[in-house]
C-alpha cells in the first residue's frame, strides 16, 4: 500500500485501525494468546481491505467532482460567450438600424420632387452626420471589445499606487468641481510600492472615478481610501454618495454589456474590463451598495513585490 | 400606395424612432412616436391606432410585456414587434400574446411598409367582420 | 541615469526651452521640437525612447500625433502634457496608448519620475519582444 505515490502521514489515517490491529496481534502473540492474536490479524486484514476500498471510492468521487467542476466552468464560459455575443449583436444592431433609416431618408430626399432649397440640403447634411455619429458609436464598441477580448498580458512594474490614484483624481477633479462633486483623499502614508501594470491600473481607477461621478450627477462626495490590508495586500477603496445599486443588479454589475445608462451612452464594458484587468493583476474587485446610500468599490491587490506576469 | 393607417412607433432609441416617423409620414401614414412601453400605453388610451411598431428590448418595460398590456387596452390593434434577432420562443410568445408578426432590425423600408400594409388590411377586414356581426345581432334583436 | 533619449513636443516655445534646459541639467538627453509633424519626421531619422507630447497644438494636435507615433513606433512610450483646459485630452491620450500624463506647469521631479517609469516600461517591452513573446 505504501508503494502508491503521494502517501503522506495524512493518508495513512484510514489505515490506522489496520496498524493498531497488527500491533494488537503482535502483542497478543507475544503474550502467547495465539487465538487472540490470529483474530486480531484477521481484523487487521479486513480493516485494511475496507480502508483501501473506501479510499479508492473517495479518490474516484473526487476525480468525478473535478470533472464536473471543469465541465461547469466550461459551460459557464460558453454561456458567458453566448451572452457576450448576444450583447455585441444588440449593441451594434441599434446603430446599424439608425444608419439604415438615415440612408432611406436620404434616398427619399433625393427622389426628384423632394429636393427643394436649403431645407433639404440641411436635412441631407443632418442625416449624413448622424451616420457618421453611429459609425463612431460602433467603432467605440468594437474597439472596446477587441481590448476586452485580446489577451493583453499585463507588463508589471513597480508603482506608487497613491501617486497613480492622485494623478487620476486630478483628471476627474476638474469636471467634478463643476458639478459640485468633491473628491476626498485618504491615502495611507508609506503604502508599499507594488508590482503592477500602471497604465492598466490607471484605466480601472479612471473607470471607477467616472462611474462614481456619473452615479452622483451633481452635489456629492467621492472618497478614495488606500490602506494596507495585510502583509501581502493593499486595498484601494472608492466610495460615492450617488444613487447606489439595487440588490438584483449587484451581481450583474461586472457583466459585459450590463449598463443602466440610456442607449448610446456607455457600452457597459467599463466595469467588466476593469474587473478582468484586476484579475489579471492578481487581485480582485468587490462592490458593496444600497440603493440611495451610494456604492463602494474595493480593489484588492497583492503587495508582495514578486516579479513575473500573471 | 397611400394607406390610411394610424401608426404608433415605440422605441427607446430617439433618433431611430424620429427618423422612422419621418419616413412613414413621407409614405402617407399618420404616425406618432414614443420612447417607452408606458408612454405607448398612455397614447393608446388616448387615441385609436391601427398598427403599432414595438421594439422588443427596452429598459423598464420590455416589448413582450408591453405587447400584452397594449392588447388589453385595444384588442383590435395590430402589433408588429421589432427585434434585433429572431428566435422560435420569442416568435411563439408574440403569437400567443396576439402580436401580428415580428421584423428583424435593421429592416429595409419596403419590407416594413409591406408588413404595415398587410397588418392594416387584416385589421380592416376584422373590423369589417365585427361590424357586420354586430349589425346582424341588432337586426335579430329588433 | 541610464542612457536614454527624450523628445519633447510642444508649440509653446518658452515652455519647450525651459523644460529641455531643466532636463539637460539633470543629465537627461533631451531634445525639443515645436510641432507634431516635425516630431514624426524626426522620429524617422533619430531614435528616442520617451516622448513628452503636448495635447493642444495647432496643425496636427497631440492626440493625432500620438496615434501616428504609436502606429509607427509601438514601443515608444508617450507622456501627454495637458493644461487645465485639456484634461479630457489627457484621458483620451491614455485610451490611445499614452503611458501617463503630466499637467502643466510640470514639476520637474514629477516629470523625471514619470520619464523613468516610461523608460522602464519600454525596456520591459523590448525584453519581452526579444524573448519572442507577443506584446
Amino acid at each position: 500500500m505504501l508503494k502508491n505515490s503521494g502517501y503522506s502521514l495524512h493518508n495513512l489515517y484510514p489505515y490506522a485501525a489496520t496498524i493498531l490491529s497488527i500491533a494488537l496481534a503482535v502483542v497478543l502473540w507475544l503474550s502467547k494468546e495465539i487465538i487472540g492474536g490470529s483474530v486480531a490479524l484477521v481484523i487487521a486484514a479486513i480493516s485494511f481491505l475496507s480502508a483501501r476500498d473506501l479510499t479508492r471510492e473517495v479518490i474516484k468521487a473526487n476525480e468525478q467532482k473535478c470533472h464536473l467542476d471543469q465541465q461547469l466552468i466550461q459551460s459557464q464560459k460558453l454561456a458567458a460567450i453566448g451572452e457576450l455575443s448576444a450583447g455585441i449583436a444588440h449593441e451594434i444592431n441599434n446603430p446599424l438600424a439608425i444608419m439604415g433609416q438615415e440612408t432611406e431618408w436620404i434616398k427619399h430626399l433625393l427622389k426628384d420632387n423632394n429636393i427643394e432649397g436649403p431645407g433639404a440640403t440641411e436635412e441631407l447634411r443632418d442625416s449624413l452626420q448622424e451616420i457618421v455619429r453611429q459609425v463612431d458609436r460602433c467603432k467605440d464598441i468594437t474597439h472596446k471589445l477587441l481590448d476586452f477580448a485580446r489577451k493583453k498580458d499585463p507588463l508589471m512594474q513597480g508603482a506608487d499606487v497613491n501617486k497613480l490614484i492622485e494623478d487620476m483624481a486630478r483628471l476627474v477633479d476638474k469636471e467634478a468641481t463643476q458639478k459640485n462633486i468633491k473628491i476626498v483623499r485618504d491615502y495611507r502614508k508609506d503604502l508599499p510600492r507594488v508590482q503592477t501594470d500602471p497604465p492598466l491600473l490607471r484605466q480601472v481607477i479612471l473607470n471607477l472615478l467616472n462611474n462614481a461621478a456619473y452615479a452622483i450627477g451633481k452635489d456629492g462626495v467621492i472618497t478614495i481610501v488606500t490602506r494596507q490590508s495585510s502583509n501581502t495586500s493593499i486595498e484601494l477603496v472608492f466610495s460615492d454618495t450617488g444613487c447606489g445599486i439595487p440588490k438584483e443588479q449587484l451581481d450583474k454589475i461586472f457583466d459585459p454589456f450590463f449598463t443602466t445608462k440610456p442607449p448610446g451612452k456607455g457600452t457597459g464594458l467599463g466595469l467588466s474590463i476593469s474587473h478582468s484587468i484586476i484579475v489579471k493583476l492578481g487581485g480582485r474587485i468587490t462592490v458593496a451598495s444600497e440603493p440611495g446610500k451610494g456604492a463602494t468599490f474595493t480593489i484588492h491587490l497583492p503587495a508582495q513585490p514578486s516579479r513575473g506576469e500573471q | 400606395m397611400p394607406l390610411k393607417a394610424k401608426v404608433l412607433i415605440v422605441d427607446d432609441e430617439e433618433r431611430f424612432r424620429l427618423t422612422l416617423r419621418k419616413l412613414l409620414i413621407a409614405n402617407g401614414l399618420d404616425t406618432t412616436a414614443v420612447g417607452s412601453g408606458k408612454e405607448a400605453i398612455e397614447e393608446l388610451k388616448q387615441q385609436p391606432f391601427d398598427v403599432i411598431l414595438l421594439d422588443v428590448k427596452m429598459p423598464e418595460m420590455d416589448g413582450i410585456e408591453a405587447l400584452g398590456e397594449l392588447k388589453k387596452i385595444n384588442r383590435g390593434v395590430e402589433v408588429i414587434i421589432l427585434t434585433g434577432h429572431a428566435s422560435v420562443d420569442v416568435a411563439v410568445e408574440i403569437m400567443r400574446l396576439g402580436g401580428y408578426e415580428y421584423l428583424l432590425k435593421p429592416c429595409p423600408m419596403e419590407e416594413l411598409l409591406a408588413k404595415i400594409e398587410s397588418a392594416y388590411e387584416r385589421k380592416v377586414a376584422r373590423d369589417e367582420r365585427m361590424r357586420k356581426a354586430e349589425a346582424i345581432q341588432t337586426d335579430q334583436a329588433s | 541615469m541610464k542612457d536614454f533619449r527624450v523628445l519633447i513636443v510642444d508649440d509653446e516655445l518658452d515652455f519647450l526651452e525651459t523644460i529641455v534646459k531643466r532636463l539637460k541639467r539633470r543629465k537627461v538627453d533631451a531634445t525639443g521640437i515645436d510641432s507634431g509633424i516635425k516630431a514624426l519626421e524626426l522620429l524617422e531619422s533619430e531614435h528616442f525612447d520617451v516622448v513628452i507630447l503636448d495635447v493642444r497644438m495647432p496643425g496636427m494636435d497631440g492626440i493625432e500625433t500620438l496615434r501616428e507615433m504609436k502606429r509607427k513606433r509601438p514601443l515608444l512610450e508617450v507622456i501627454m502634457l495637458t493644461g487645465h483646459a485639456s484634461v479630457e485630452s489627457g484621458v483620451q491620450g491614455m485610451q490611445y496608448g499614452a503611458f501617463d500624463y503630466v499637467m502643466k506647469p510640470a514639476e520637474i521631479e514629477d516629470l523625471l519620475e514619470k520619464i523613468r517609469a516610461a523608460y522602464e516600461r519600454k525596456a520591459l517591452h523590448e525584453e519581452k519582444v526579444r524573448e519572442g513573446r507577443v506584446i
